[in-house]
């Protein structure tokens, strides 16, 4: 075996794992706890277990407390958010690597309800500790999960749009997505929205609750599914493994639409991710308009054989936090350089022009330049421009300009 | 108005340019430096050598192929460096087709116009000691071809070279032969000139009776304001600043600054 390829769904209330060498799935949750007299940790339950017994010091909502930055202090010991999450992925994925009998992990996906900033940098960091190999780890959000899984699935299954409700302690959340064919290549595009009408799953547990659960699905179903032609609805999520008390929506559901429930989505997509990851030739041609993912391909305008063109620096579908570029660029005889922005819908393009202040005054054709794009955000490029002098006909003068872009 | 990409060259060894006394780093800098000198390298720079560094140091191992190519069937060297220039991608054709007729009106001239002008050019960027071989070259020939303009022009131009490094006699014995030829009363000021900078020297005879005194006391009075000029420079002032530096400062920076006019100067010489 050459190591696992893992599909891990990371949420404050929960994680779940999947494992392409077999069919075992875990789900734990996303609690940590460490034993009050010594470095022992443990997740899931026995850690449950262990704090209700008063040995240990349980952790929990790791995900919020790594966004926030936060800290945790256990016996006196002060735990930084990144500290306790490489933890707990240690023991997490020691579920896997004790079941497949492997130390190795090929790949790891990891999907997310929302792609933060300093989330993706912890998770990305945590690779190194996991003993995962640079480019081993990927972290993609619940919408993109969501694709990977749908695709997966017969083609009559996404025919049309497919739509999802997933609903559990972390709310409840509405997703849907399509196919849009291409002549070259065709695209989906998938949204998340988390609904306002959400509600706590331990309503469920009483007659009155329930009944006004069902009705609040029931209304949220008919604003979001009518008038439109759905292959499929999908149910996930904790709240929705019994649906005994949504007897009304289900009926609303489940008229003139094919309905799934699948308790272990995101964690699955994920997986298929990173199996697909691993072929030469990927099984799922698409371009991917999600969150976590550019909705827009950003490019340029630079001069090239006598003729204008367009030198791209970033694709739609493109997965933000990995579409960086360095270029060196010469102006000649203008102070300013030109992006084009290119959202699927080619009628919105638009052109950002930055001015650069502050830098020297030379002769045509001998400001060279340093042009580094990074994204912040899938809707936020930043631009670092550095002036590179020109050899020993005119040295650097430092002269450097950040902006970051609206796009 | 244009943005130009820029090739990602990793220049380890650079071309040293002698008449330019820089080293070139990149395949645009060396379009540059041709686009704005070409005289420096019209001869005997399309070669092997060049060859090599498009090959190893540029990456460009076709237009390398192709150049070399061409040099083995004898095609004339403005046009292989031309196409190199093409290939660079960093002028416009507009712009190499007004440095391909840049070239051809220097091809046109008579080869002592062309080696007068390579030397002007070399003087031009204070490379006196290879500017000085070139005028020496010219004289040779033209005294041949007793062409007394051209010769006066030459002389006149050693002259001004073997002053500004500090060869005042032979400046002054070029400038004779200059005026000789050419009859040019600015010939006569820069010899007054050059007995004022070097008092050894002093105007011939036949040249005083040329000067008026209203003429001299201009000239006296031009060669006092280009001194309190000089007193004002940049580098004079840095230098009296050195002088005011404790002593221990004052020595190694000194002595600094007279390596580096030594470099200057062989350099130029």
């Amino acid at each position: 075996m050459e190591g696992l390829v893992l599909g891990l769904d990371l949420c404050d209330a929960y994680t779940q794992l999947i494992c392409s060498q077999g069919e075992k799935t875990w789900t734990l949750p996303t609690v940590i706890c460490r034993k009050k007299d010594q470095d022992l940790w443990m997740v899931g339950e026995p850690a449950y277990a262990s704090a209700l017994k008063g040995d240990g010091v349980i952790v929990d909502k790791l995900v919020k407390l790594v966004c926030k930055d936060g800290t945790s202090t256990i016996s006196g010991i002060k735990y930084g958010g990144m500290q306790l999450m490489v933890q707990f992925l240690v023991q997490v994925l020691a579920l896997a690597k004790e079941e497949y009998r492997t130390d190795q992990v090929q790949k790891l996906v990891i999907t997310v309800p929302r792609v933060d900033t300093r989330l993706l940098e912890v998770l990305r960091t945590c690779g190194d500790y996991l003993g995962i190999k640079p480019g081993g780890i990927h972290i993609i959000s619940h919408t993109e999960g969501f694709m990977y899984y749908v695709l997966s699935q017969k083609r009559e299954v996404w025919n049309n749009q497919v739509g999802m409700f997933d609903l559990s302690e972390d709310g409840l959340c509405y997703y849907e997505m399509k196919v849009q064919r291409g002549m070259r290549q065709s695209t989906v595009v998938a949204e998340r929205e988390r609904l306002e009408e959400s509600f706590d799953l331990d309503i469920l547990n009483s007659p009155p609750g329930a009944k006004m659960a069902d009705k609040i699905l029931c209304s949220c179903g008919s604003r979001l599914l009518q008038k439109k032609l759905f292959s499929s609805v999908f149910l996930t999520g904790e709240g929705f493994l019994n649906r005994d008390w949504a007897v009304n929506f289900m009926k609303f559901l489940c008229t003139r639409r094919k309905v799934y429930m699948e308790d272990v989505l995101f964690a699955k997509g994920a997986m298929y991710q990173a199996e697909d990851l691993l072929r030469e030739k990927s099984a799922y041609p698409f371009v991917y308009i999600c969150e976590g993912r550019l909705d827009c391909s950003v490019a340029m305008k630079v001069m090239s054989k006598s003729q204008e063109g367009l030198l791209s620096l970033a694709k739609a579908g493109q997965v933000w936090y990995e579409a960086a570029t360095e270029t060196e660029v010469i102006l000649d005889n203008q102070d300013y350089l030109e992006f084009m922005v290119m959202p699927l819908d080619s009628k919105k393009n638009k052109l950002l022009k930055m001015v650069l202040e502050g830098f020297p005054k030379r002769e045509d054709k001998t400001l060279r330049v340093l042009v580094q794009t990074e994204f912040l955000d899938e809707r936020t490029m930043s631009v670092t421009v550095t002036d590179q002098g020109f050899g020993e006909f005119f040295p650097p003068t430092g002269a450097v300009i950040r902006q970051e872009v609206m796009l | 108005m244009s943005v130009i990409i820029c090739r990602k060259e990793h220049v380890a060894n650079p071309w040293y340019v002698d008449g330019l006394g820089i080293n070139i780093h990149s395949s645009q800098e060396l379009c540059y430096a041709i686009y704005h000198h070409p005289l420096l390298f019209m001869d005997g720079f399309v070669d092997g050598n060049l060859v090599e560094f498009v090959r190893e140091e540029l990456g460009m191992g076709f237009v390398a192929a192709r150049m070399e190519q061409r040099i083995k069937t004898g095609d004339k060297p403005d046009e292989i460096l031309l196409m190199f220039m093409q290939e660079c991608d960093y002028y416009t054709t507009a712009e190499l087709n007004k440095l391909r007729q840049t070239m051809t009106s220097l091809r046109k001239l008579s080869p002592l116009e062309y080696a007068k002008k390579k030397a002007d050019y070399l003087a031009e960027f204070k490379q006196y000691g290879k500017a000085i071989a070139g005028y020496e070259e010219i004289l040779e020939a033209a005294a041949k071809q007793s062409d007394s303009q051209l010769e006066g022009r030459v002389w006149n131009n050693l002259g001004a070279c073997y002053a500004r490094i500090f060869q005042f006699q032979k400046a002054m014995d070029a400038f004779d032969k200059a005026y000789g030829k050419k009859k040019d009363p600015l010939i006569l000021e820069k010899m007054y000139y050059l007995t004022c900078l070097s008092p050894a020297l002093e105007l011939k005879e036949r040249f005083r009776s040329l000067v008026t005194e209203k003429q001299q006391e201009q000239w006296e009075e031009s060669f006092k304001k280009a001194q309190d000029k000089a007193v004002e420079s940049p580098e004079l002032k840095k230098l009296q600043e050195l002088f005011e530096k404790d002593s221990q400062k004052r020595a190694k920076e000194s002595a600094a600054l007279v390596e580096e006019w030594k470099q200057e100067y062989r350099n130029m010489a």
